[in-house]
């Protein structure tokens, strides 16, 4: 076998391995995996890597069990203004907070690592909170909202935007 | 009299039209109810992008709100299916604890595959060595995200190449190179890393 025509074969293996080829090219190509040695190893990684792949997701699926997804979406549109508003929201959120961990006086010293994942919740947080207050003064969103507040407070407890959810659900 | 037909012509016609453009509204899905009517193949995609379980749903929390937004925009459900998918392919990078379903070492997959039975039909593996599972997460894990999304998409959503390229607006030739060049990073680090196929 040529140098050229393995090339050729390995344009065509991953079509060749998920069945896209026609059955005069497949023919073609398992022809030349049965001298090939390099392009049927190649075949076979090719078929082995995905099964781990698979593997790897299931293991990811299995953890996806726990996504809890609320059935009470159900509102109009929110205008485009409002989402201004909660992006100037989150952003003010995200650098007080950013700046409240930088200067706050801790009792043991926190790593930076700590300190990116308390800035993440809190911006996540707030984020959260901002969408949900938008949809607080919709009758029909009453549902979702007690809901996203709820969620808020479980996920992110020790949050400013966790405090702000509790006094919402009082 | 001829006047009176006019008006009564004229006014049937307004009916018609209004009855029409009735139809039609009624006829657009509703975004949020094909939002969880998708909502397995949705979490299918953020686990496969290695988002975790928390992480995903404050992801899907977001996707949730946008289409909220965007309700009644699209004229079908086929369309509203696809602008779901795409934002939640999106939305997967954005998350600062990125893939932290592909942090888990090889070992901790298989013990946790043996503890709640995660095998399915469509994998067989008789025996996975772990040294081979641990090089194709780290590849996963450092796989470009435009790379994954397409993975994701076609082996582990079922979509074919038409449909994403629908999806992520990429002619199929596209979708089909990409893909190809994704599986041959993962098959070419099994073969450069000394493992038997």
């Amino acid at each position: 076998m040529t140098e050229m025509s393995c090339r050729e074969i390995e344009q065509m293996l991953l079509d060749y391995a998920d069945g896209q080829l026609s059955p005069e090219r497949s023919s073609e190509v398992a022809e030349h995996l049965a001298g090939c040695r390099r392009c049927s190893d190649a075949l076979k990684a090719l078929q082995r890597s995905l099964e781990l792949v698979q593997v790897v997701w299931e293991d990811g699926w299995a953890d996806a069990q726990a996504i809890h997804i609320s059935k009470q979406v159900k509102t109009r549109g929110i205008p485009r203004w409002a989402y201004a508003t909660a992006a100037a929201v989150l952003a003010v959120a995200a650098c007080w907070a950013f700046w409240h961990y930088l200067n706050r006086p801790a009792p043991q010293p926190l790593t930076v690592a700590e300190i990116e994942r308390r800035v993440a919740d809190e911006g996540m947080a707030a984020r959260l909170l901002a969408a949900t207050e938008l949809l607080a003064g919709k009758p029909y969103a009453k549902e979702l909202v007690k809901s996203q507040y709820n969620y808020i407070v479980e996920r992110y407890p020790s949050t400013e935007a966790a405090a702000t959810a509790k006094t919402r659900i009082r | 009299m001829g006047w009176i037909e006019s008006v009564d012509q004229t006014n049937a016609d307004l009916a018609g039209q209004a009855d029409q453009a009735a139809n039609e509204l009624s006829a657009r899905p509703n975004l949020t109810d094909v939002f969880l009517a998708e909502r397995e193949r949705l979490k299918r995609i953020v686990a496969g992008m290695g988002l975790s379980a928390s992480d995903g749903e404050d992801a899907l929390q977001d996707v949730s709100i946008q289409a909220l937004q965007r309700r009644d925009v699209f004229a079908d459900k086929a369309e509203s299916v696809r602008w779901l998918i795409k934002v939640t392919v999106n939305r997967c990078p954005m998350e600062h604890r990125r893939r932290r379903s592909f942090q888990r070492h090889a070992g901790e997959i298989l013990r946790r595959r043996q503890e709640i039975g995660t095998q399915s039909d469509r994998i067989d593996v008789k025996a996975i060595a772990a040294e081979e599972l641990e090089i194709v997460r780290e590849t996963l894990q450092e796989l470009d995200g435009s790379l994954l999304a397409l993975l994701v998409l076609r082996y582990f959503c079922d979509l074919n190449s038409t449909e994403i390229g629908k999806v992520l607006d990429l002619n199929q030739s596209t979708v089909r190179s990409r893909l190809r060049e994704a599986r041959m990073i993962l098959a070419g680090q099994l073969m450069q890393r000394g493992i038997e196929p």
